[in-house]
């Protein structure tokens, strides 16, 4: 796998090398986190912006931890990191994090968020579980797959084939109704919501027509979901006719249109003989396919940089998982009347995707490097607060419900003390294996696995409804009742297993030497002076030395700071 | 003063809440009761027998001279003098999420907060401790019924959700974290964040620590959830089902002080046998509305709560061959009363076989207006958010002035 990501990587930098050789634009040399900085410091200086200075080491490393392995580090490798005095350190770690097993196992979650919005089909047959639908998004992501291909992989799944069977939940989810599907492929591949279009040509923004979106829907129209009865599992059926034909509710003005995407010309079908319409011809019980599949035409045709949004719609996206908001704001707003907050930016971004052929992790990788992504939450002094999209000062962003999940075990020092085990028990197995333990994906997933049922309860307090896209920060006096009256959210921090926060802190003689295991757990920072006092004081008034390191603890669970990625 | 109030939850209210009702009656409050997937306009408020698309049932005379309503309602044909109903409603959406959307907010751009959210926020006074908007529901898979939310307004006003009638979630403190364990754990916490907000954006921060102190105030007083302290004639009026309590405990937490309170319906989605559908549904519907608004008039509650009965859109004409009626935005009706309403008046009307509207059109805009109008709210005040000010009504709406007093 890594072999494979590797020549992968390889092969893209040659190719971005001869693009650039052949365009002739040596400035595109110029690595893409400079320009990021050129372009938001541009508009600093015309807007009288000063910025937030540059986040300690502390700061970034918690930041781009939960950014890139969508989880805070052990008070073990922040005390190493902190105690790195090399200059590339910052790079060093971006690096590793990007290499790490854990990264492929937090995209994989955010883009089952970002793609499947925890719906759930309202049709109660088979459908692609959760953990083989984030299996398949996590090997993706492990092998660096591009970003074209792994849209392929989803759009045109038709949930017969192994590899990529598991991309027809995306179908699935939605009830593999024409509309939604229509839609949300509109929102989430090209970043336009065509919502209103729907009915008619949306009169707030002249770039969102309902001809638009009927093309994407006349892709769609043919397909309908069909469970195979022998193995009980949902695939996709589809049709060879079926046109589409729309009506304005407003003008009362008719169309109709082939499959066409946005800004491109209408495909037209092959012309074929009435009897060989079929491979697999309608009758009961059978999975019906055409000889010429127009869905398997959107597949083919949307994740190219020719299309309208496609590229645009990704390098928004990623920019605004390491950032906090799209430079296009909502991300699945762009459209006329929505400009982007930095255009010649997007289009870097945007050029970055093409040219080396929809690379996900050089994009990310870019953005982490930049000094933008690398500035304090701390706001300058002397100014009123810059507005969010200049980007001036990082932005206190919620935990996903994941990240927030997967961080109390961290912190609590649940998921560490796994590791642990997992680690003397692969020490004696395979002593190879074990020494390759911190790359090696299948055997992270496992401890990851074994602790589900643990975690699970978590996210699920904190997720959204289905179908709600993940917003900004917006707690709820629901989930902070769980919070304080969930008893098995207090358990975590009680304690009372080999390898717990408690037990490790039990262990420790001064007040300091505690203050500084608990908020390098827990909050990934050392503690201030008048944070070791309190710690300190704390101890002293209680007469339960435990009961008092686990209030200090579950304290700090409950704190803003943890809940947040500031 | 709902400091003085905790203490009296104890020995129960009684028939009347003398401790809240300063706070209760110095201000309008809302009650939504929402009947989600859609129910039918031809078997409830606008009923056509004997035409093409009528459908098998009749209709009956109401206690309004000349006002019928379909056969499946008779109890609230005994009130109709009570209540406002509009059988114009022209919104165009026939999608369960959009509509739950469009007729809670009035908007169709997303975004906006539905009306308990912005009830919430506009009705909100200084001191307030309970929450100012709270939904109830029956647990289930269909997702739509939560669409809604505070949109821009943000957490503070997103509803507190009763499911199956039971108190929200964690309302308890389990046993194994005494009080006072909890109230050092809650110092700490709040020192914590005391030193965290040096520096930075305010806003986030103070949210999540308004959570905490919004999660005490609720826990002291969950007795505001528990009908079992209602007397026993009260919890019959209303009905044992689950529609029934939800309205007894949506009584009496707006007694207590709580702005807007959403009841959810469910199973009005009839594309299959809408006629039994609605048989049933109806039957539970009668039961208990008309002896709520008997029992608000009675109290004094209508005189200022709005009480709204709609659903996020009506049902075709067109019987499909499954004996259905399917999504249908184009004439339906909804029904209304309280304070601030018209009683015993119909506004609006349909052509002779119900397919559109003919008189008095209404759009989800001018419904939101007319809510908040009912409620003394100037659909043209502005929310002060961040940026521009946003009117929290509709500009693109008008009031429906024959419904209003």
């Amino acid at each position: 796998m890594n072999m494979a990501a590797n020549s992968g990587a390889a092969r893209r930098t040659i190719v971005l090398i001869l693009a650039i050789l052949a365009t002739g634009h040596i400035s595109r040399a110029e690595p893409l986190h400079t320009l990021i900085d050129e372009h938001i410091e541009a508009d600093w200086k015309g807007d009288k912006i000063r910025p937030a200075k540059l986040a300690s080491d502390a700061e970034f490393l918690r930041r781009v931890s939960l950014d890139l392995a969508g989880i805070i580090p052990t008070a073990v490798e922040t005390r190493a990191f902190l105690g790195d005095t090399t200059n590339d350190k910052r790079v060093r770690l971006i690096d590793r994090l990007l290499a790490s097993p854990e990264y492929a196992l937090h995209m994989a979650r955010v883009f089952d968020v970002m793609l499947a919005e925890r719906r759930v089909p309202t049709t109660s047959s088979y459908d692609i579980t959760g953990p083989v639908w984030r299996a398949f998004l996590t090997e993706a992501f492990a092998e660096n797959r591009p970003w074209d291909e792994l849209s392929r992989d989803i759009l045109g799944s038709d949930g017969t084939d192994e590899k990529t069977g598991p991309g027809v939940k995306f179908f699935l989810v939605r009830s593999t109704e024409a509309h939604a599907v229509a839609r949300d492929v509109s929102r989430l591949f090209l970043g336009r919501d065509y919502q209103c279009a729907q009915c008619h040509d949306d009169p707030r923004y002249d770039d969102l027509k309902q001809a638009d979106y009927f093309g994407i829907y006349a892709f769609l129209n043919r397909t309908s979901h069909f469970r195979e009865k022998k193995s009980n599992r949902s695939m996709l059926a589809e049709k060879a006719e079926g046109d589409v034909n729309f009506t304005s509710v407003f003008t009362g003005e008719k169309g109709e249109t082939n499959p066409r995407l946005p800004g491109g010309d209408a495909i037209p079908d092959l012309a074929m003989e009435k009897e060989k319409l079929y491979t697999v011809a309608p009758a009961k019980d059978v999975r019906t396919v055409p000889a010429y599949s127009r869905r398997s035409q959107l597949a083919e045709h949307l994740p190219r940089k020719e299309t309208d949004g496609f590229s645009r719609n990704i390098a928004n996206r990623l920019w605004a998982l390491m950032m906090g908001r799209g430079l296009v704001h909502p991300l699945d707003m762009h459209h006329a009347e929505n400009p982007p907050s930095h255009p010649e930016l997007l289009d870097a971004l945007t050029r970055h995707m093409e040219e080396t052929n929809y690379d996900i992790k050089s994009l990310l990788r870019q953005v982490a490097l930049s000094r933008t992504y690398q500035l304090s939450s701390q706001l300058p002094e002397g100014q009123p607060e810059p507005p969010p999209e200049s980007f001036a000062v990082a932005p206190l962003r919620a935990l996903s419900a994941e990240q927030l999940g997967w961080n109390f075990l961290q912190a609590s020092g649940r998921l560490p003390a796994s590791v642990i085990d997992a680690e003397q028990k692969l020490k004696q197995e395979s002593p190879e294996r074990y020494e390759e333990r911190h790359n090696d994906l299948k055997w992270k997933k496992e401890i990851y696995d074994n602790l589900e049922t643990t975690a699970v309860p978590l996210i699920k307090a904190f997720a959204n409804m289905p179908g709600q896209a993940e917003g900004d920060f917006a707690p709820t006096v629901g989930q902070t009742l769980f919070l304080l009256n969930g008893e098995k959210y207090f358990d975590l921090a009680k304690g009372g297993y080999k390898g717990s926060l408690i037990s490790r802190l039990i262990e420790l003689k001064t007040a300091d030497e505690i203050a500084d295991e608990l908020y390098l757990s827990v909050l990934t920072r050392r503690p201030e002076a008048e944070e070791c006092e309190e710690v300190a004081q704390h101890l002293k008034n209680r007469t339960d030395r435990e009961a008092a390191l686990q209030e200090l603890t579950w304290a700090k669970l409950l704190s803003a700071e943890f809940r947040l990625n500031y | 003063m709902l400091g003085g109030m905790i203490g009296s939850l104890g020995m129960g209210l009684g028939a009347y809440p003398l401790l809240a009702g300063e706070v209760a009656k110095s201000r309008k409050k809302l009650l939504l009761i929402f009947l989600s997937g859609g129910p039918s306009q031809l078997e409830t408020w606008d009923p056509k027998p004997g035409t093409k698309y009528g459908g098998p049932l009749r209709a009956i005379p109401t206690s309004v001279k000349g006002t019928h309503i379909g056969e499946l309602l008779p109890n609230t044909a005994k009130i109709m003098h009570q209540i406002a109903v509009i059988r114009s409603l022209n919104t165009g959406i026939t999608d369960h999420f959009q509509g739950h959307y469009a007729l809670q907010s009035g908007r169709t751009v997303p975004g906006f907060p539905v009306i308990g959210s912005a009830v919430a926020k506009l009705l909100e006074q200084d001191g307030d401790q309970l929450p100012g908007y709270v939904e109830m529901r029956r647990d289930g898979p269909k997702a739509y019924t939560d669409v809604g939310d505070s949109g821009f307004l943000g957490p503070k006003y997103e509803s507190v959700k009763v499911v199956n009638a039971e108190p929200p979630d964690y309302l308890i403190r389990p046993d194994s974290i005494s009080e006072s364990k909890a109230r050092i754990v809650d110092q700490l916490r709040a020192d914590s964040d005391h030193r965290f907000l040096r520096g930075r954006s305010e806003l986030p921060i103070r949210a999540y620590g308004g959570t905490f102190n919004s999660a005490v105030a609720l826990m002291k007083q969950r007795g505001i959830f528990d009908i079992e302290k209602e007397s026993a004639s009260d919890r019959e009026l209303y009905g044992s089902h689950l529609f029934g309590r939800h309205c007894l405990m949506a009584r009496r937490l707006l007694e207590n002080g709580v702005s807007c309170v959403k009841v959810v319906s469910h199973d009005w989605d009839a594309h299959q046998e809408n006629f039994h559908w609605h048989q049933q549904r109806c039957s539970e519907f009668d039961r208990t509305f008309p002896a709520l608004v008997t029992d608000f008039d009675r109290r004094g509650l209508l005189e200022d709560t709005l009480v709204v009965v709609m659903g996020e859109m009506g049902r075709t004409p067109q019987i499909n061959n499954r004996g259905g009626r399917d999504h249908w935005g184009t004439a339906w009706s909804m029904a209304m009363t309280g304070c601030g309403v018209q009683r015993g008046i119909v506004h609006g009307k349909t052509n002779a076989e119900g397919t559109e509207v003919v008189e008095g059109e209404v759009h989800a805009g001018d419904l939101f207006n007319t809510f908040l109008r009912a409620l003394d709210i100037s659909p043209g005040t502005r929310y002060r958010m961040t940026g521009q000010p946003i009117p929290a009504g509709d500009p693109a709406g008008s009031t429906i002035r024959e419904v209003l007093v």
